[in-house]
């Protein structure tokens, strides 16, 4: 049978490609071979072979990409395989990369949590492999039918079972190795690994039956530890990219089962701290209970002995928890210049707006950014019209400025809201941001440019006034601005955002509070039931956060990195919020530790100022967004501010198109 | 509320008054002994504790400082509910907040504890030469409503204590403990601790 397998798979041109493409997997694959203890030699067997089987990438018909599918039995273990074709007409734009990145090479069944078959009213059936992990491969659509097929020959082989919830669930329980699953999911970097997808599985999974080179099946249990301890082994592995690159892609590519996105997450972002033990600690003392059922295995006495301890189980640990993707440096001019054409228009804007995402603008170039970025001035503008704004809009806001300007102090005595007004941002503007050299010292005129800004925009949106918080989000933009006029509109535009957390019936506030309760509920449930247990569940510890978007935590600099982070809305115009979670995240072992209520809540909360890690933050809050993926955005009600400028044109259109 | 221990007590204080008034200055001149001309305005609210000796007893304050602005008012029930003391806070230079703050006293006779130690605080008194409230007109203003009042300044820190020290006195109390002394055994488990720390040296 091994033969039938290695002449069909040489005749698999598609599949001789994807073995080409990672020499790491085979030298891999070989030393697996080396390494493992010898065993019972096992034949391949096809048990179920599908063509026509595809993949939807994205909406678009030219894009979805079909293969052939395959399951297949090796000794006692059933794999699932799904190989691209080579060359069909409808992919052409299939690149090698993305080949490898969506070809499944057998996955192993032991790594399967669950199946879901879907039956569309309209279109092809298709199913949701789930991984043990929970994360998930793209729908796999059968345009020639054959799902029940599929998993009628599971069952044969396996154990299916119907989940007693979805009767459209097949929950995949294979006890023989029930304790391997069981410490796969305990294995912090083994869902780092399977994270990274399948394109990492072929580079890092000696569990594949090896057809090429005849070798012996591996032991499981050994094959487990040496895929989940990745980090472990000295040799690069990851020829072609960055390991946590290719999880962003896979992730932003693939179809996230998000509903297994809290299990994942609190995997990704909690377990390792417990008990006080660290991911390497827990990761060693697993170890050797991995050994114990098997025989006469000494690959987890090998690998260790091959590869030096690491010294300092931190690297590892933040290695094994960091999956967004890492910070970039800031954008500088040079690269800035290349997001322009000859007339200044930002030719691909989304491709800036990712790139401010990872890395933020050099300071010298925020003055020039910023106004793109809050939606004042439109990313397909030119220089002149940019210039050209900028003297219209000078003389409006000069116009709207005269209004107050001219009230005289007679009638200002019968103008009992204008006096209220002016005292209000009189009282706010001289305690904000004065340790700052640009707003310090006696009679400083910033100070008197903050109060006309802020009073003119009192007369702009007269409905909405002044309230306590705008100073604090107008003081940046004035500093980066330094023009009036300028910041009085780029100010407006980023209230056009957050005019709705001033609302006098707090309701934008409370929408954004109750999203980020949800998104907690989602993403960390027990830190959830924690809140709600302590009343905590209106998550005002968390207001000054959402206010005035985390202004009052970090330091100016580090405020207006976050910020342009944010204003990009890549990828969530609600980042802010899984941020918020973020942090909640990063020390909810000591507020639940601590058994804090609402008060010491708050209280830590507060004086959590100027010590959150920005970086580490962002990196979370994007990785935990994608996780979250459509359910993520399911917790946040529409209309939830900042809501995107309306006339941010670039931004929506593309949505449009997508949704067509 | 309160809550009473042996001769321990704890009691949750809220600040309320107008934006500007100087409530958050008063909090951390009472907690930190720290003044900050330039104090920063409190977005949402700030929580503080501090402890203050009376007589023979303690008690622990637990201090919502809160935000001043009219806008933020909806939120200050959350806070107030179940406070048993509050210091309402008007600024001596501002006829405003001194309305303000009125509108506070009005607010939490007919919503708050009924067995609130109401303060009226007015600060800022080292500014004279701004006065626009009297301390005569206040007087009798918090006598007529039952506060207790006193001019205070966090800039030079004149009568912040004793504001805390008075609400502290007046706040209601069990029965002193009969045998204090009990407790105070309780609280020296040093002898253990100093006997294995030399049998290791």
């Amino acid at each position: 049978m091994l033969e039938s397998e290695l002449h069909d798979l040489s005749d698999d041109a598609d599949y001789a490609a994807s073995q080409q493409q990672g020499s790491a997997s085979v030298m891999l694959r070989s030393d697996s071979a080396k390494q493992s203890s010898p065993h019972e030699q096992d034949d391949a067997e096809v048990l179920f072979s599908k063509d026509n089987v595809a993949i939807h990438p994205t909406q678009f018909a030219s894009e979805r990409i079909s293969g052939r599918l395959k399951l297949i039995k090796q000794g006692s273990s059933l794999f699932m395989t799904w190989v691209p074709y080579k060359g069909h007409s409808s992919e052409a734009n299939l690149s090698e990369k993305d080949r490898s990145l969506y070809t499944i090479r057998a996955v192993p069944f032991t790594d399967i949590r669950s199946i879901r078959r879907h039956t569309p009213a309209l279109g092809w059936q298709y199913i949701i492999v789930v991984l043990s992990s929970g994360l998930a491969y793209p729908p796999l659509y059968f345009y020639s039918g054959g799902v029940k097929e599929f998993l009628a020959t599971i069952k044969q082989n396996i154990l299916l079972v119907r989940s007693a919830e979805d009767a459209n669930v097949f929950l995949v329980n294979d006890f023989q190795n029930t304790l391997q699953r069981t410490l796969s999911s305990l294995e912090l970097p083994r869902a780092v690994s399977v994270a990274c997808g399948p394109s990492n599985l072929s580079v890092d999974e000696p569990n594949s039956p090896s057809f090429n080179d005849n070798q012996e099946r591996t032991n499981s249990g050994a094959n487990n530890l040496s895929a989940s301890v990745p980090q472990f082994h000295g040799r690069p592995k990851h020829k072609v990219n960055d390991p946590r690159d290719i999880s962003i892609q896979v992730l932003e590519k693939f179809s996230l089962v998000t509903r297994f996105a809290r299990e994942t997450t609190s995997q990704l972002f909690g377990e390792n701290q417990n008990n006080g033990f660290s991911g390497y600690e827990r990761r060693t003392r697993i170890q050797p209970n991995l050994d114990q059922p098997k025989k006469s295995t000494d690959i987890a006495e090998k690998v260790p002995a091959e590869n030096p301890v690491i010294p300092d189980p931190k690297p590892l640990d933040k290695l094994s928890l960091v999956w967004g993707k890492p910070r970039q440096p800031p954008l500088d001019s040079p690269e800035w210049t290349a997001f322009l054409d000859s007339e200044g228009r930002v030719t691909d804007s989304e491709a800036l707006r990712k790139r401010i995402f990872y890395g933020g603008l050099e300071h010298n170039l925020r003055k020039e950014v910023w106004g793109l970025i809050l939606g004042y001035y439109a990313y397909d503008s030119t220089y002149a019209e940019r210039e050209f704004l900028m003297s219209v809009k000078k003389s409006e806001y000069e116009t709207i400025k005269n209004q107050w300007q001219s009230i005289s102090k007679a009638q200002a005595k019968r103008f009992t809201k204008f006096r209220e007004r002016k005292g209000l941002i009189e009282k706010d503007v001289v305690r904000t941001d004065r340790s700052l050299a640009f707003y310090e010292g006696d009679d400083n005129p910033n100070i008197t440019v903050m109060r006309d800004i802020l009073l003119t925009y009192s007369f702009y949106n007269f409905d909405l006034g002044y309230c306590q918080g705008m100073s604090d989000l107008l003081a940046p933009i004035l500093f980066v601005m330094g023009d009036e006029s300028e910041a009085f509109w780029c100010f407006v535009a980023l209230l056009e955002r957050l005019g709705p957390n001033f609302n006098r019936d707090q309701n934008g506030m409370h929408s954004q509070l109750f999203a980020l309760s949800k998104l907690v509920e989602l993403l960390d449930c027990p830190l959830h039931n924690y809140f709600q247990q302590h009343d905590c569940l209106n998550y005002f510890f968390c207001f000054r956060w959402v206010l005035i978007q985390f202004k009052r935590e970090f330091e100016f600099e580090k405020t207006m990195r976050l910020w342009e982070v944010l204003w990009t809305h890549y990828p969530s115009e609600h980042l802010h919020l899984y941020v918020c979670v973020a942090i909640l995240k990063q020390y909810r072992n000591k507020i639940m530790g601590e058994g804090m209520d609402f008060d010491n809540l708050l209280k830590f909360i507060n004086e959590l100022s100027g010590q959150i890690d920005l970086d580490a933050s962002l990196r979370d809050a994007e990785a935990l967004c994608i996780c979250a993926g459509e359910n993520g955005a399911a917790c946040i009600p529409p209309g939830t501010p900042p809501s995107m400028p309306i006339d941010d044109g670039s931004f929506y259109n593309q949505l449009e198109d997508e949704i067509l | 509320m309160a809550t009473i221990g042996h001769n321990n007590l704890n009691a949750k204080l809220v600040l309320l008054g107008d934006m500007g008034a100087g409530k958050s200055s008063l909090v951390l001149r009472f907690v930190k002994g720290q003044f900050l001309e330039f104090q920063e305005s409190t977005i949402g609210a700030a929580f503080f504790s501090q402890t203050l000796a009376v007589n023979d007893a303690t008690v622990k304050f637990e201090i919502w400082d809160t935000a001043g602005q009219e806008r933020y008012h909806s939120l200050a029930p959350m806070y107030y509910r179940g406070a048993a003391a509050a210091i309402i806070v008007y600024d001596i230079t501002s006829q405003d907040s001194f309305t303000r703050a009125k509108k506070w006293v009005q607010e939490l006779q007919k919503q708050g504890n009924p067995n609130m130690v109401m303060a009226f605080a007015g600060n800022k008194a080292d500014l004279e030469d701004k006065r626009q409230v009297t301390a005569d007109e206040a007087r009798v203003y918090a006598e007529e409503n039952g506060l207790f009042f006193m001019e205070t300044s966090a800039k030079t820190a004149a009568n912040v204590n004793d504001i805390f020290y008075e609400i502290a006195k007046r706040l209601p109390r069990a029965q002193p403990a009969q045998n204090p002394a009990g407790m105070v055994l309780v609280d020296r488990p040093a002898e253990g601790s100093r006997g294995a720390a030399s049998c290791c040296s």
